[in-house]
């Protein structure tokens, strides 16, 4: 089954905080393929894509930061009005619930990258594949 | 181990005649000797011939933090200032230290005492102690050091801070015995785990921790962490210093004060009457066998209950219960009392946090506020704010249930709360400031 790896940091809300989390990894070449942050009123998740996961992780906890790593899904849709409804009404149909979502920042021409967090991750990927939705791999993660 | 078998299992009867018997000569000592005890027992009018019983102590008056103040430095001393080797004093952060003084023959009983409170945490001649209580005015460091030596161990006279020498020191010299604040220990739990030492690259046993209250589930934190027996210590400095009162490692619950120096009572803090053993209130202590400066019922301010019961030890000398606080710790949060080691044993229980922690109190609006904020373990972090979210309403429901009031609990980064080198200062009151 194909799962990427997603990098989760616990951060505290304070102006320049996520700052450091991605100038740390800036500093140490790093490219962040995607990020979303999730907030609470006083502390916040930054949840990542990034190519070179392993240094990432090193990386944040030499510096301090409580990191987490999560197995996620990334699905690669048309880049058109309705591709996204389309997948969700899917999941929808068969009764998948999300936990989170997001999108990717720089897919590859005409596509759209959607990372998703389910609460069943197998039964998810069961319904994705039945209907032929492409998921990528964490190489190709790397690729694009 | 007990050191001093035959004062350590008097049997209660000599015990408690030997205590009148120190008691009349301080009595005596102090009235004709310093003319503040002269004045206070004239106004109660009580002499010393008036004390033939340990029932008559109830009748004398008690000394406190501000007598001390109002003798500064030197006024309550029995002895000549070229009798008096050394002086230690309190941190005094507000206002002026209350200072004590010690007699040659002062430095050897304390040894002695401390000695003995060594052996009662399992500490014998062929021990390495690593003392990083701080040496200075404060009593702990000089405290430790002394009965270390009189017991026959290796004392290492490190002091406080410097936390990644001190552990390097600790593998490198094998020691067996950590004197340390309980705050500090746990600093020092973290920075080994942080610097990748092996618990097997280490022989320390024991730790005698004190100097601050500390609670029963922050002795299992310390205990799990490095793998040693955390034992309790008592002390103050107007008293004497660190080996008032200790844990013995037999049974680990509960302080033996060593009665043959010390006669301590229990009184209700707010009317001053004496409290029968077992119920709670402010422990009073009255010093038998010092010679510079002898205090009579002395206020420690400090929360706890004599236990009677005998200890399965052999020791005779009765157990006072771990202290809860400090009187002048108490925290009033609209109208509810709560000590900070209340909310302590609260946060060690509960999984996912961290043993550091931080209490905030405030006024906002004429309302009495409290934030605590505390660590996120790594090993509950995930990457669900619905998990995280429900950890803190989970901390704020159970002191709300136990305590009956309503704070703010803040999850905080790991490594961002404040560590400490000595005592702990946990409570940030900004409506004092």
């Amino acid at each position: 089954m194909k799962r990427i790896r997603q990098i989760s940091v616990f951060v505290e809300n304070r102006p320049g905080r996520l700052l450091e989390v991605v100038d740390l990894l800036g500093k140490h070449n790093i490219n962040i393929k995607a990020l979303s942050l999730a907030d609470s009123s006083d502390f916040g998740i930054v949840r990542l894509v990034v190519k070179g996961v392993d240094e990432a992780i090193k990386v944040l906890k030499e510096n301090g930061f409580t990191v987490s790593e999560t197995p996620i899904i990334a699905c690669m849709i048309d880049d058109k009005p309705g591709s996204l409804a389309s997948i969700l009404r899917t999941l929808a149909e068969n009764q998948i619930n999300i936990e989170y979502m997001y999108g990717f920042a720089s897919p590859v021409e005409g596509k759209a990258v959607m990372v998703f967090k389910f609460s069943e991750t197998e039964k998810a990927q069961e319904i994705l594949k039945e209907h032929n939705i492409k998921m990528l791999s964490q190489e190709e993660i790397r690729e694009i | 181990m007990i050191y001093d078998d035959e004062l350590e299992t008097l049997p209660r009867e000599a015990l408690q005649a030997l205590q009148l018997k120190r008691l009349q000569n301080t009595v005596e000592r102090v009235y004709n000797l310093v003319p503040f005890y002269r004045k206070k027992l004239d106004e109660a009018n009580v002499k010393p011939e008036d004390i033939k019983s340990l029932d008559d102590l109830k009748r004398l008056p008690f000394t406190t933090k501000q007598d001390l103040r109002d003798n500064y430095p030197f006024g309550l001393f029995t002895i000549p200032l070229e009798q008096v080797v050394r002086v230690h004093a309190s941190s005094g952060t507000t206002g002026k230290p209350t200072v004590v003084g010690y007699s040659k023959r002062d430095i050897d009983v304390w040894s002695d005492l401390m000695a003995r409170s060594l052996a009662a945490a399992g500490v014998s001649k062929g021990d390495i102690i690593q003392n990083a209580y701080g040496y200075g005015l404060f009593t702990g460091g000089l405290g430790a050091h002394y009965g270390g030596e009189r017991l026959g161990a290796t004392v290492i006279p490190i002091s406080g801070g410097n936390t990644k020498k001190q552990i390097m020191i600790m593998k490198d010299f094998g020691s067996t015995v950590l004197t340390a604040t309980p705050s500090y220990t746990l600093y020092l739990a973290e920075t080994i785990a942080d610097m990748g030492v092996k618990r097997e690259e280490l022989k320390l046993r024991v730790g005698i921790l004190g100097a601050e209250p500390w609670s029963e589930e922050m002795r299992n934190a310390i205990e799990e962490k490095l793998g040693i027996d955390a034992i309790d210590i008592y002390g103050l400095s107007e008293i004497l210093g660190p080996g008032v009162a200790i844990e013995c490692i037999e049974a680990k619950k509960g302080l033996h004060i060593w009665e043959d120096a010390f006669i301590p009572e229990i009184i209700d803090p707010e009317t001053g009457e004496v409290l029968p053993d077992g119920e709670e209130g402010e422990l009073v202590i009255t010093t038998i066998q010092k010679e510079a400066i002898p205090l009579i019922r002395y206020r420690t301010r400090d929360i706890t209950r004599i236990i009677k019961e005998p200890c399965k030890c052999g020791r005779t000398h009765r157990r006072i219960e771990r202290i809860k606080g400090r009187t002048d710790d108490m925290l009033i949060i609209r109208g509810v009392n709560i000590f900070p080691s209340q909310i302590e044993s609260l946060l060690m229980e509960t999984e996912g946090v961290e043993p550091h922690y931080q209490i905030i109190v405030d006024r906002v609006n004429n309302l009495d506020t409290m934030e605590v904020k505390v660590e996120v373990s790594e090993k509950i972090f995930s990457d669900e704010i619905k998990h995280l979210q429900r950890l803190k309403e989970q901390i704020e429901k159970d002191i709300k249930d136990l305590y009956g009031i309503s704070v703010k609990v803040t999850l905080a980064e790991p490594k961002t709360l404040q560590r400490f080198e000595g005592k702990a200062k946990r409570v940030i009151d900004k409506r004092k400031i």
